[in-house]
């Protein structure tokens, strides 16, 4: 999957330019909220759980300054991806122990019509694998300027 | 049937899911360590529920690869027919757990 095709699953009310969470369960939470504030998901009980258990498989921050949260849940519909940047970093249990200023939280309902889940994970990866994405996107400040990011523009 | 019932079967669903994904997610990329723990948790969630329950989840499971779907906008998500106003009313609200007239999955209101 190009990052032209993956634009369609971000949305700017599931952006924050400055995430107020230091701890990494404040931070899942605050990205999870955008999800809730925007009625995309009503059962913030189930996800939450979910996305914890998702950690205990294995701690979703990539290393690199990176986290994609991540897991199918029967409380959500639609396959959406939040995304999140923190300045100051937060410790995350990242695979390198690095802090994560960058956060991608994916969404997806128990069987996507299009099976897009698992080609979106591998595209959030395969783009944040590259220095120059991830250093763009740690300066981004408004929606445009991370869709252009992630489209490669 | 307690609508407890049916958010614990949603877990199980959850849980499910993501240890029936757990190797295509590791192969790319993610850290993926703890599947002995998911293993041991789903368990105890499945113990958790009544053996009829648990068995009609495996069965529906086994057959239709879903148990539970979502249902949003009377729009039953795993079979994608529309399903009577009536029964997404009562789906909302009641105890009782509905399933889809057309693939026989278990309900899940979402909106």
């Amino acid at each position: 999957m190009q990052g032209s095709e993956l634009q369609k699953y971000f949305h700017e009310p599931l952006f924050i330019a400055d995430i107020k969470a230091t701890t990494k369960n404040d931070a899942i939470e605050e990205l999870l909220n955008l999800f809730l504030e925007t009625k995309h998901i009503r059962n913030r009980h189930i996800v939450l759980e979910m996305l914890h258990t998702r950690e205990t498989l294995g701690s979703t921050g990539i290393g690199k300054g990176v986290a994609i949260p991540h897991g199918r849940t029967t409380a959500a519909s639609d396959v959406l991806i939040a995304f999140g940047k923190s300045e100051a970093g937060i410790d995350f249990d990242a695979i390198d122990g690095k802090p994560v200023h960058l956060f991608f939280m994916v969404i997806a309902p128990p069987h996507d019509e299009d099976n897009v889940y698992l080609p979106i994970l591998g595209s959030l990866v395969t783009t944040l694998n590259i220095k120059k994405n991830r250093d763009k996107l740690k300066k981004v400040e408004t929606f445009e300027e991370f869709l252009s990011v992630i489209t490669g523009e | 049937m307690l609508k407890k019932d049916l958010e614990m079967l949603v877990a199980l669903q959850d849980l499910d899911l993501m240890i029936e994904e757990a190797d295509d997610v590791e192969k790319l990329g993610f850290n993926i360590t703890g599947c002995s723990e998911l293993k041991n948790a789903r368990d105890e969630l499945a113990g958790r529920l009544s053996k009829s329950l648990l068995f009609r989840y495996e069965r529906l499971r086994s057959k239709l690869k879903r148990a539970i779907v979502p249902v949003k906008n009377d729009i039953c998500l795993g079979c994608f027919l529309r399903q009577p106003t009536s029964i997404g009313t009562k789906g909302r609200e009641d105890d009782e757990i509905f399933t889809c007239e057309n693939c026989g999955r278990m309900l899940y209101w979402i909106d």
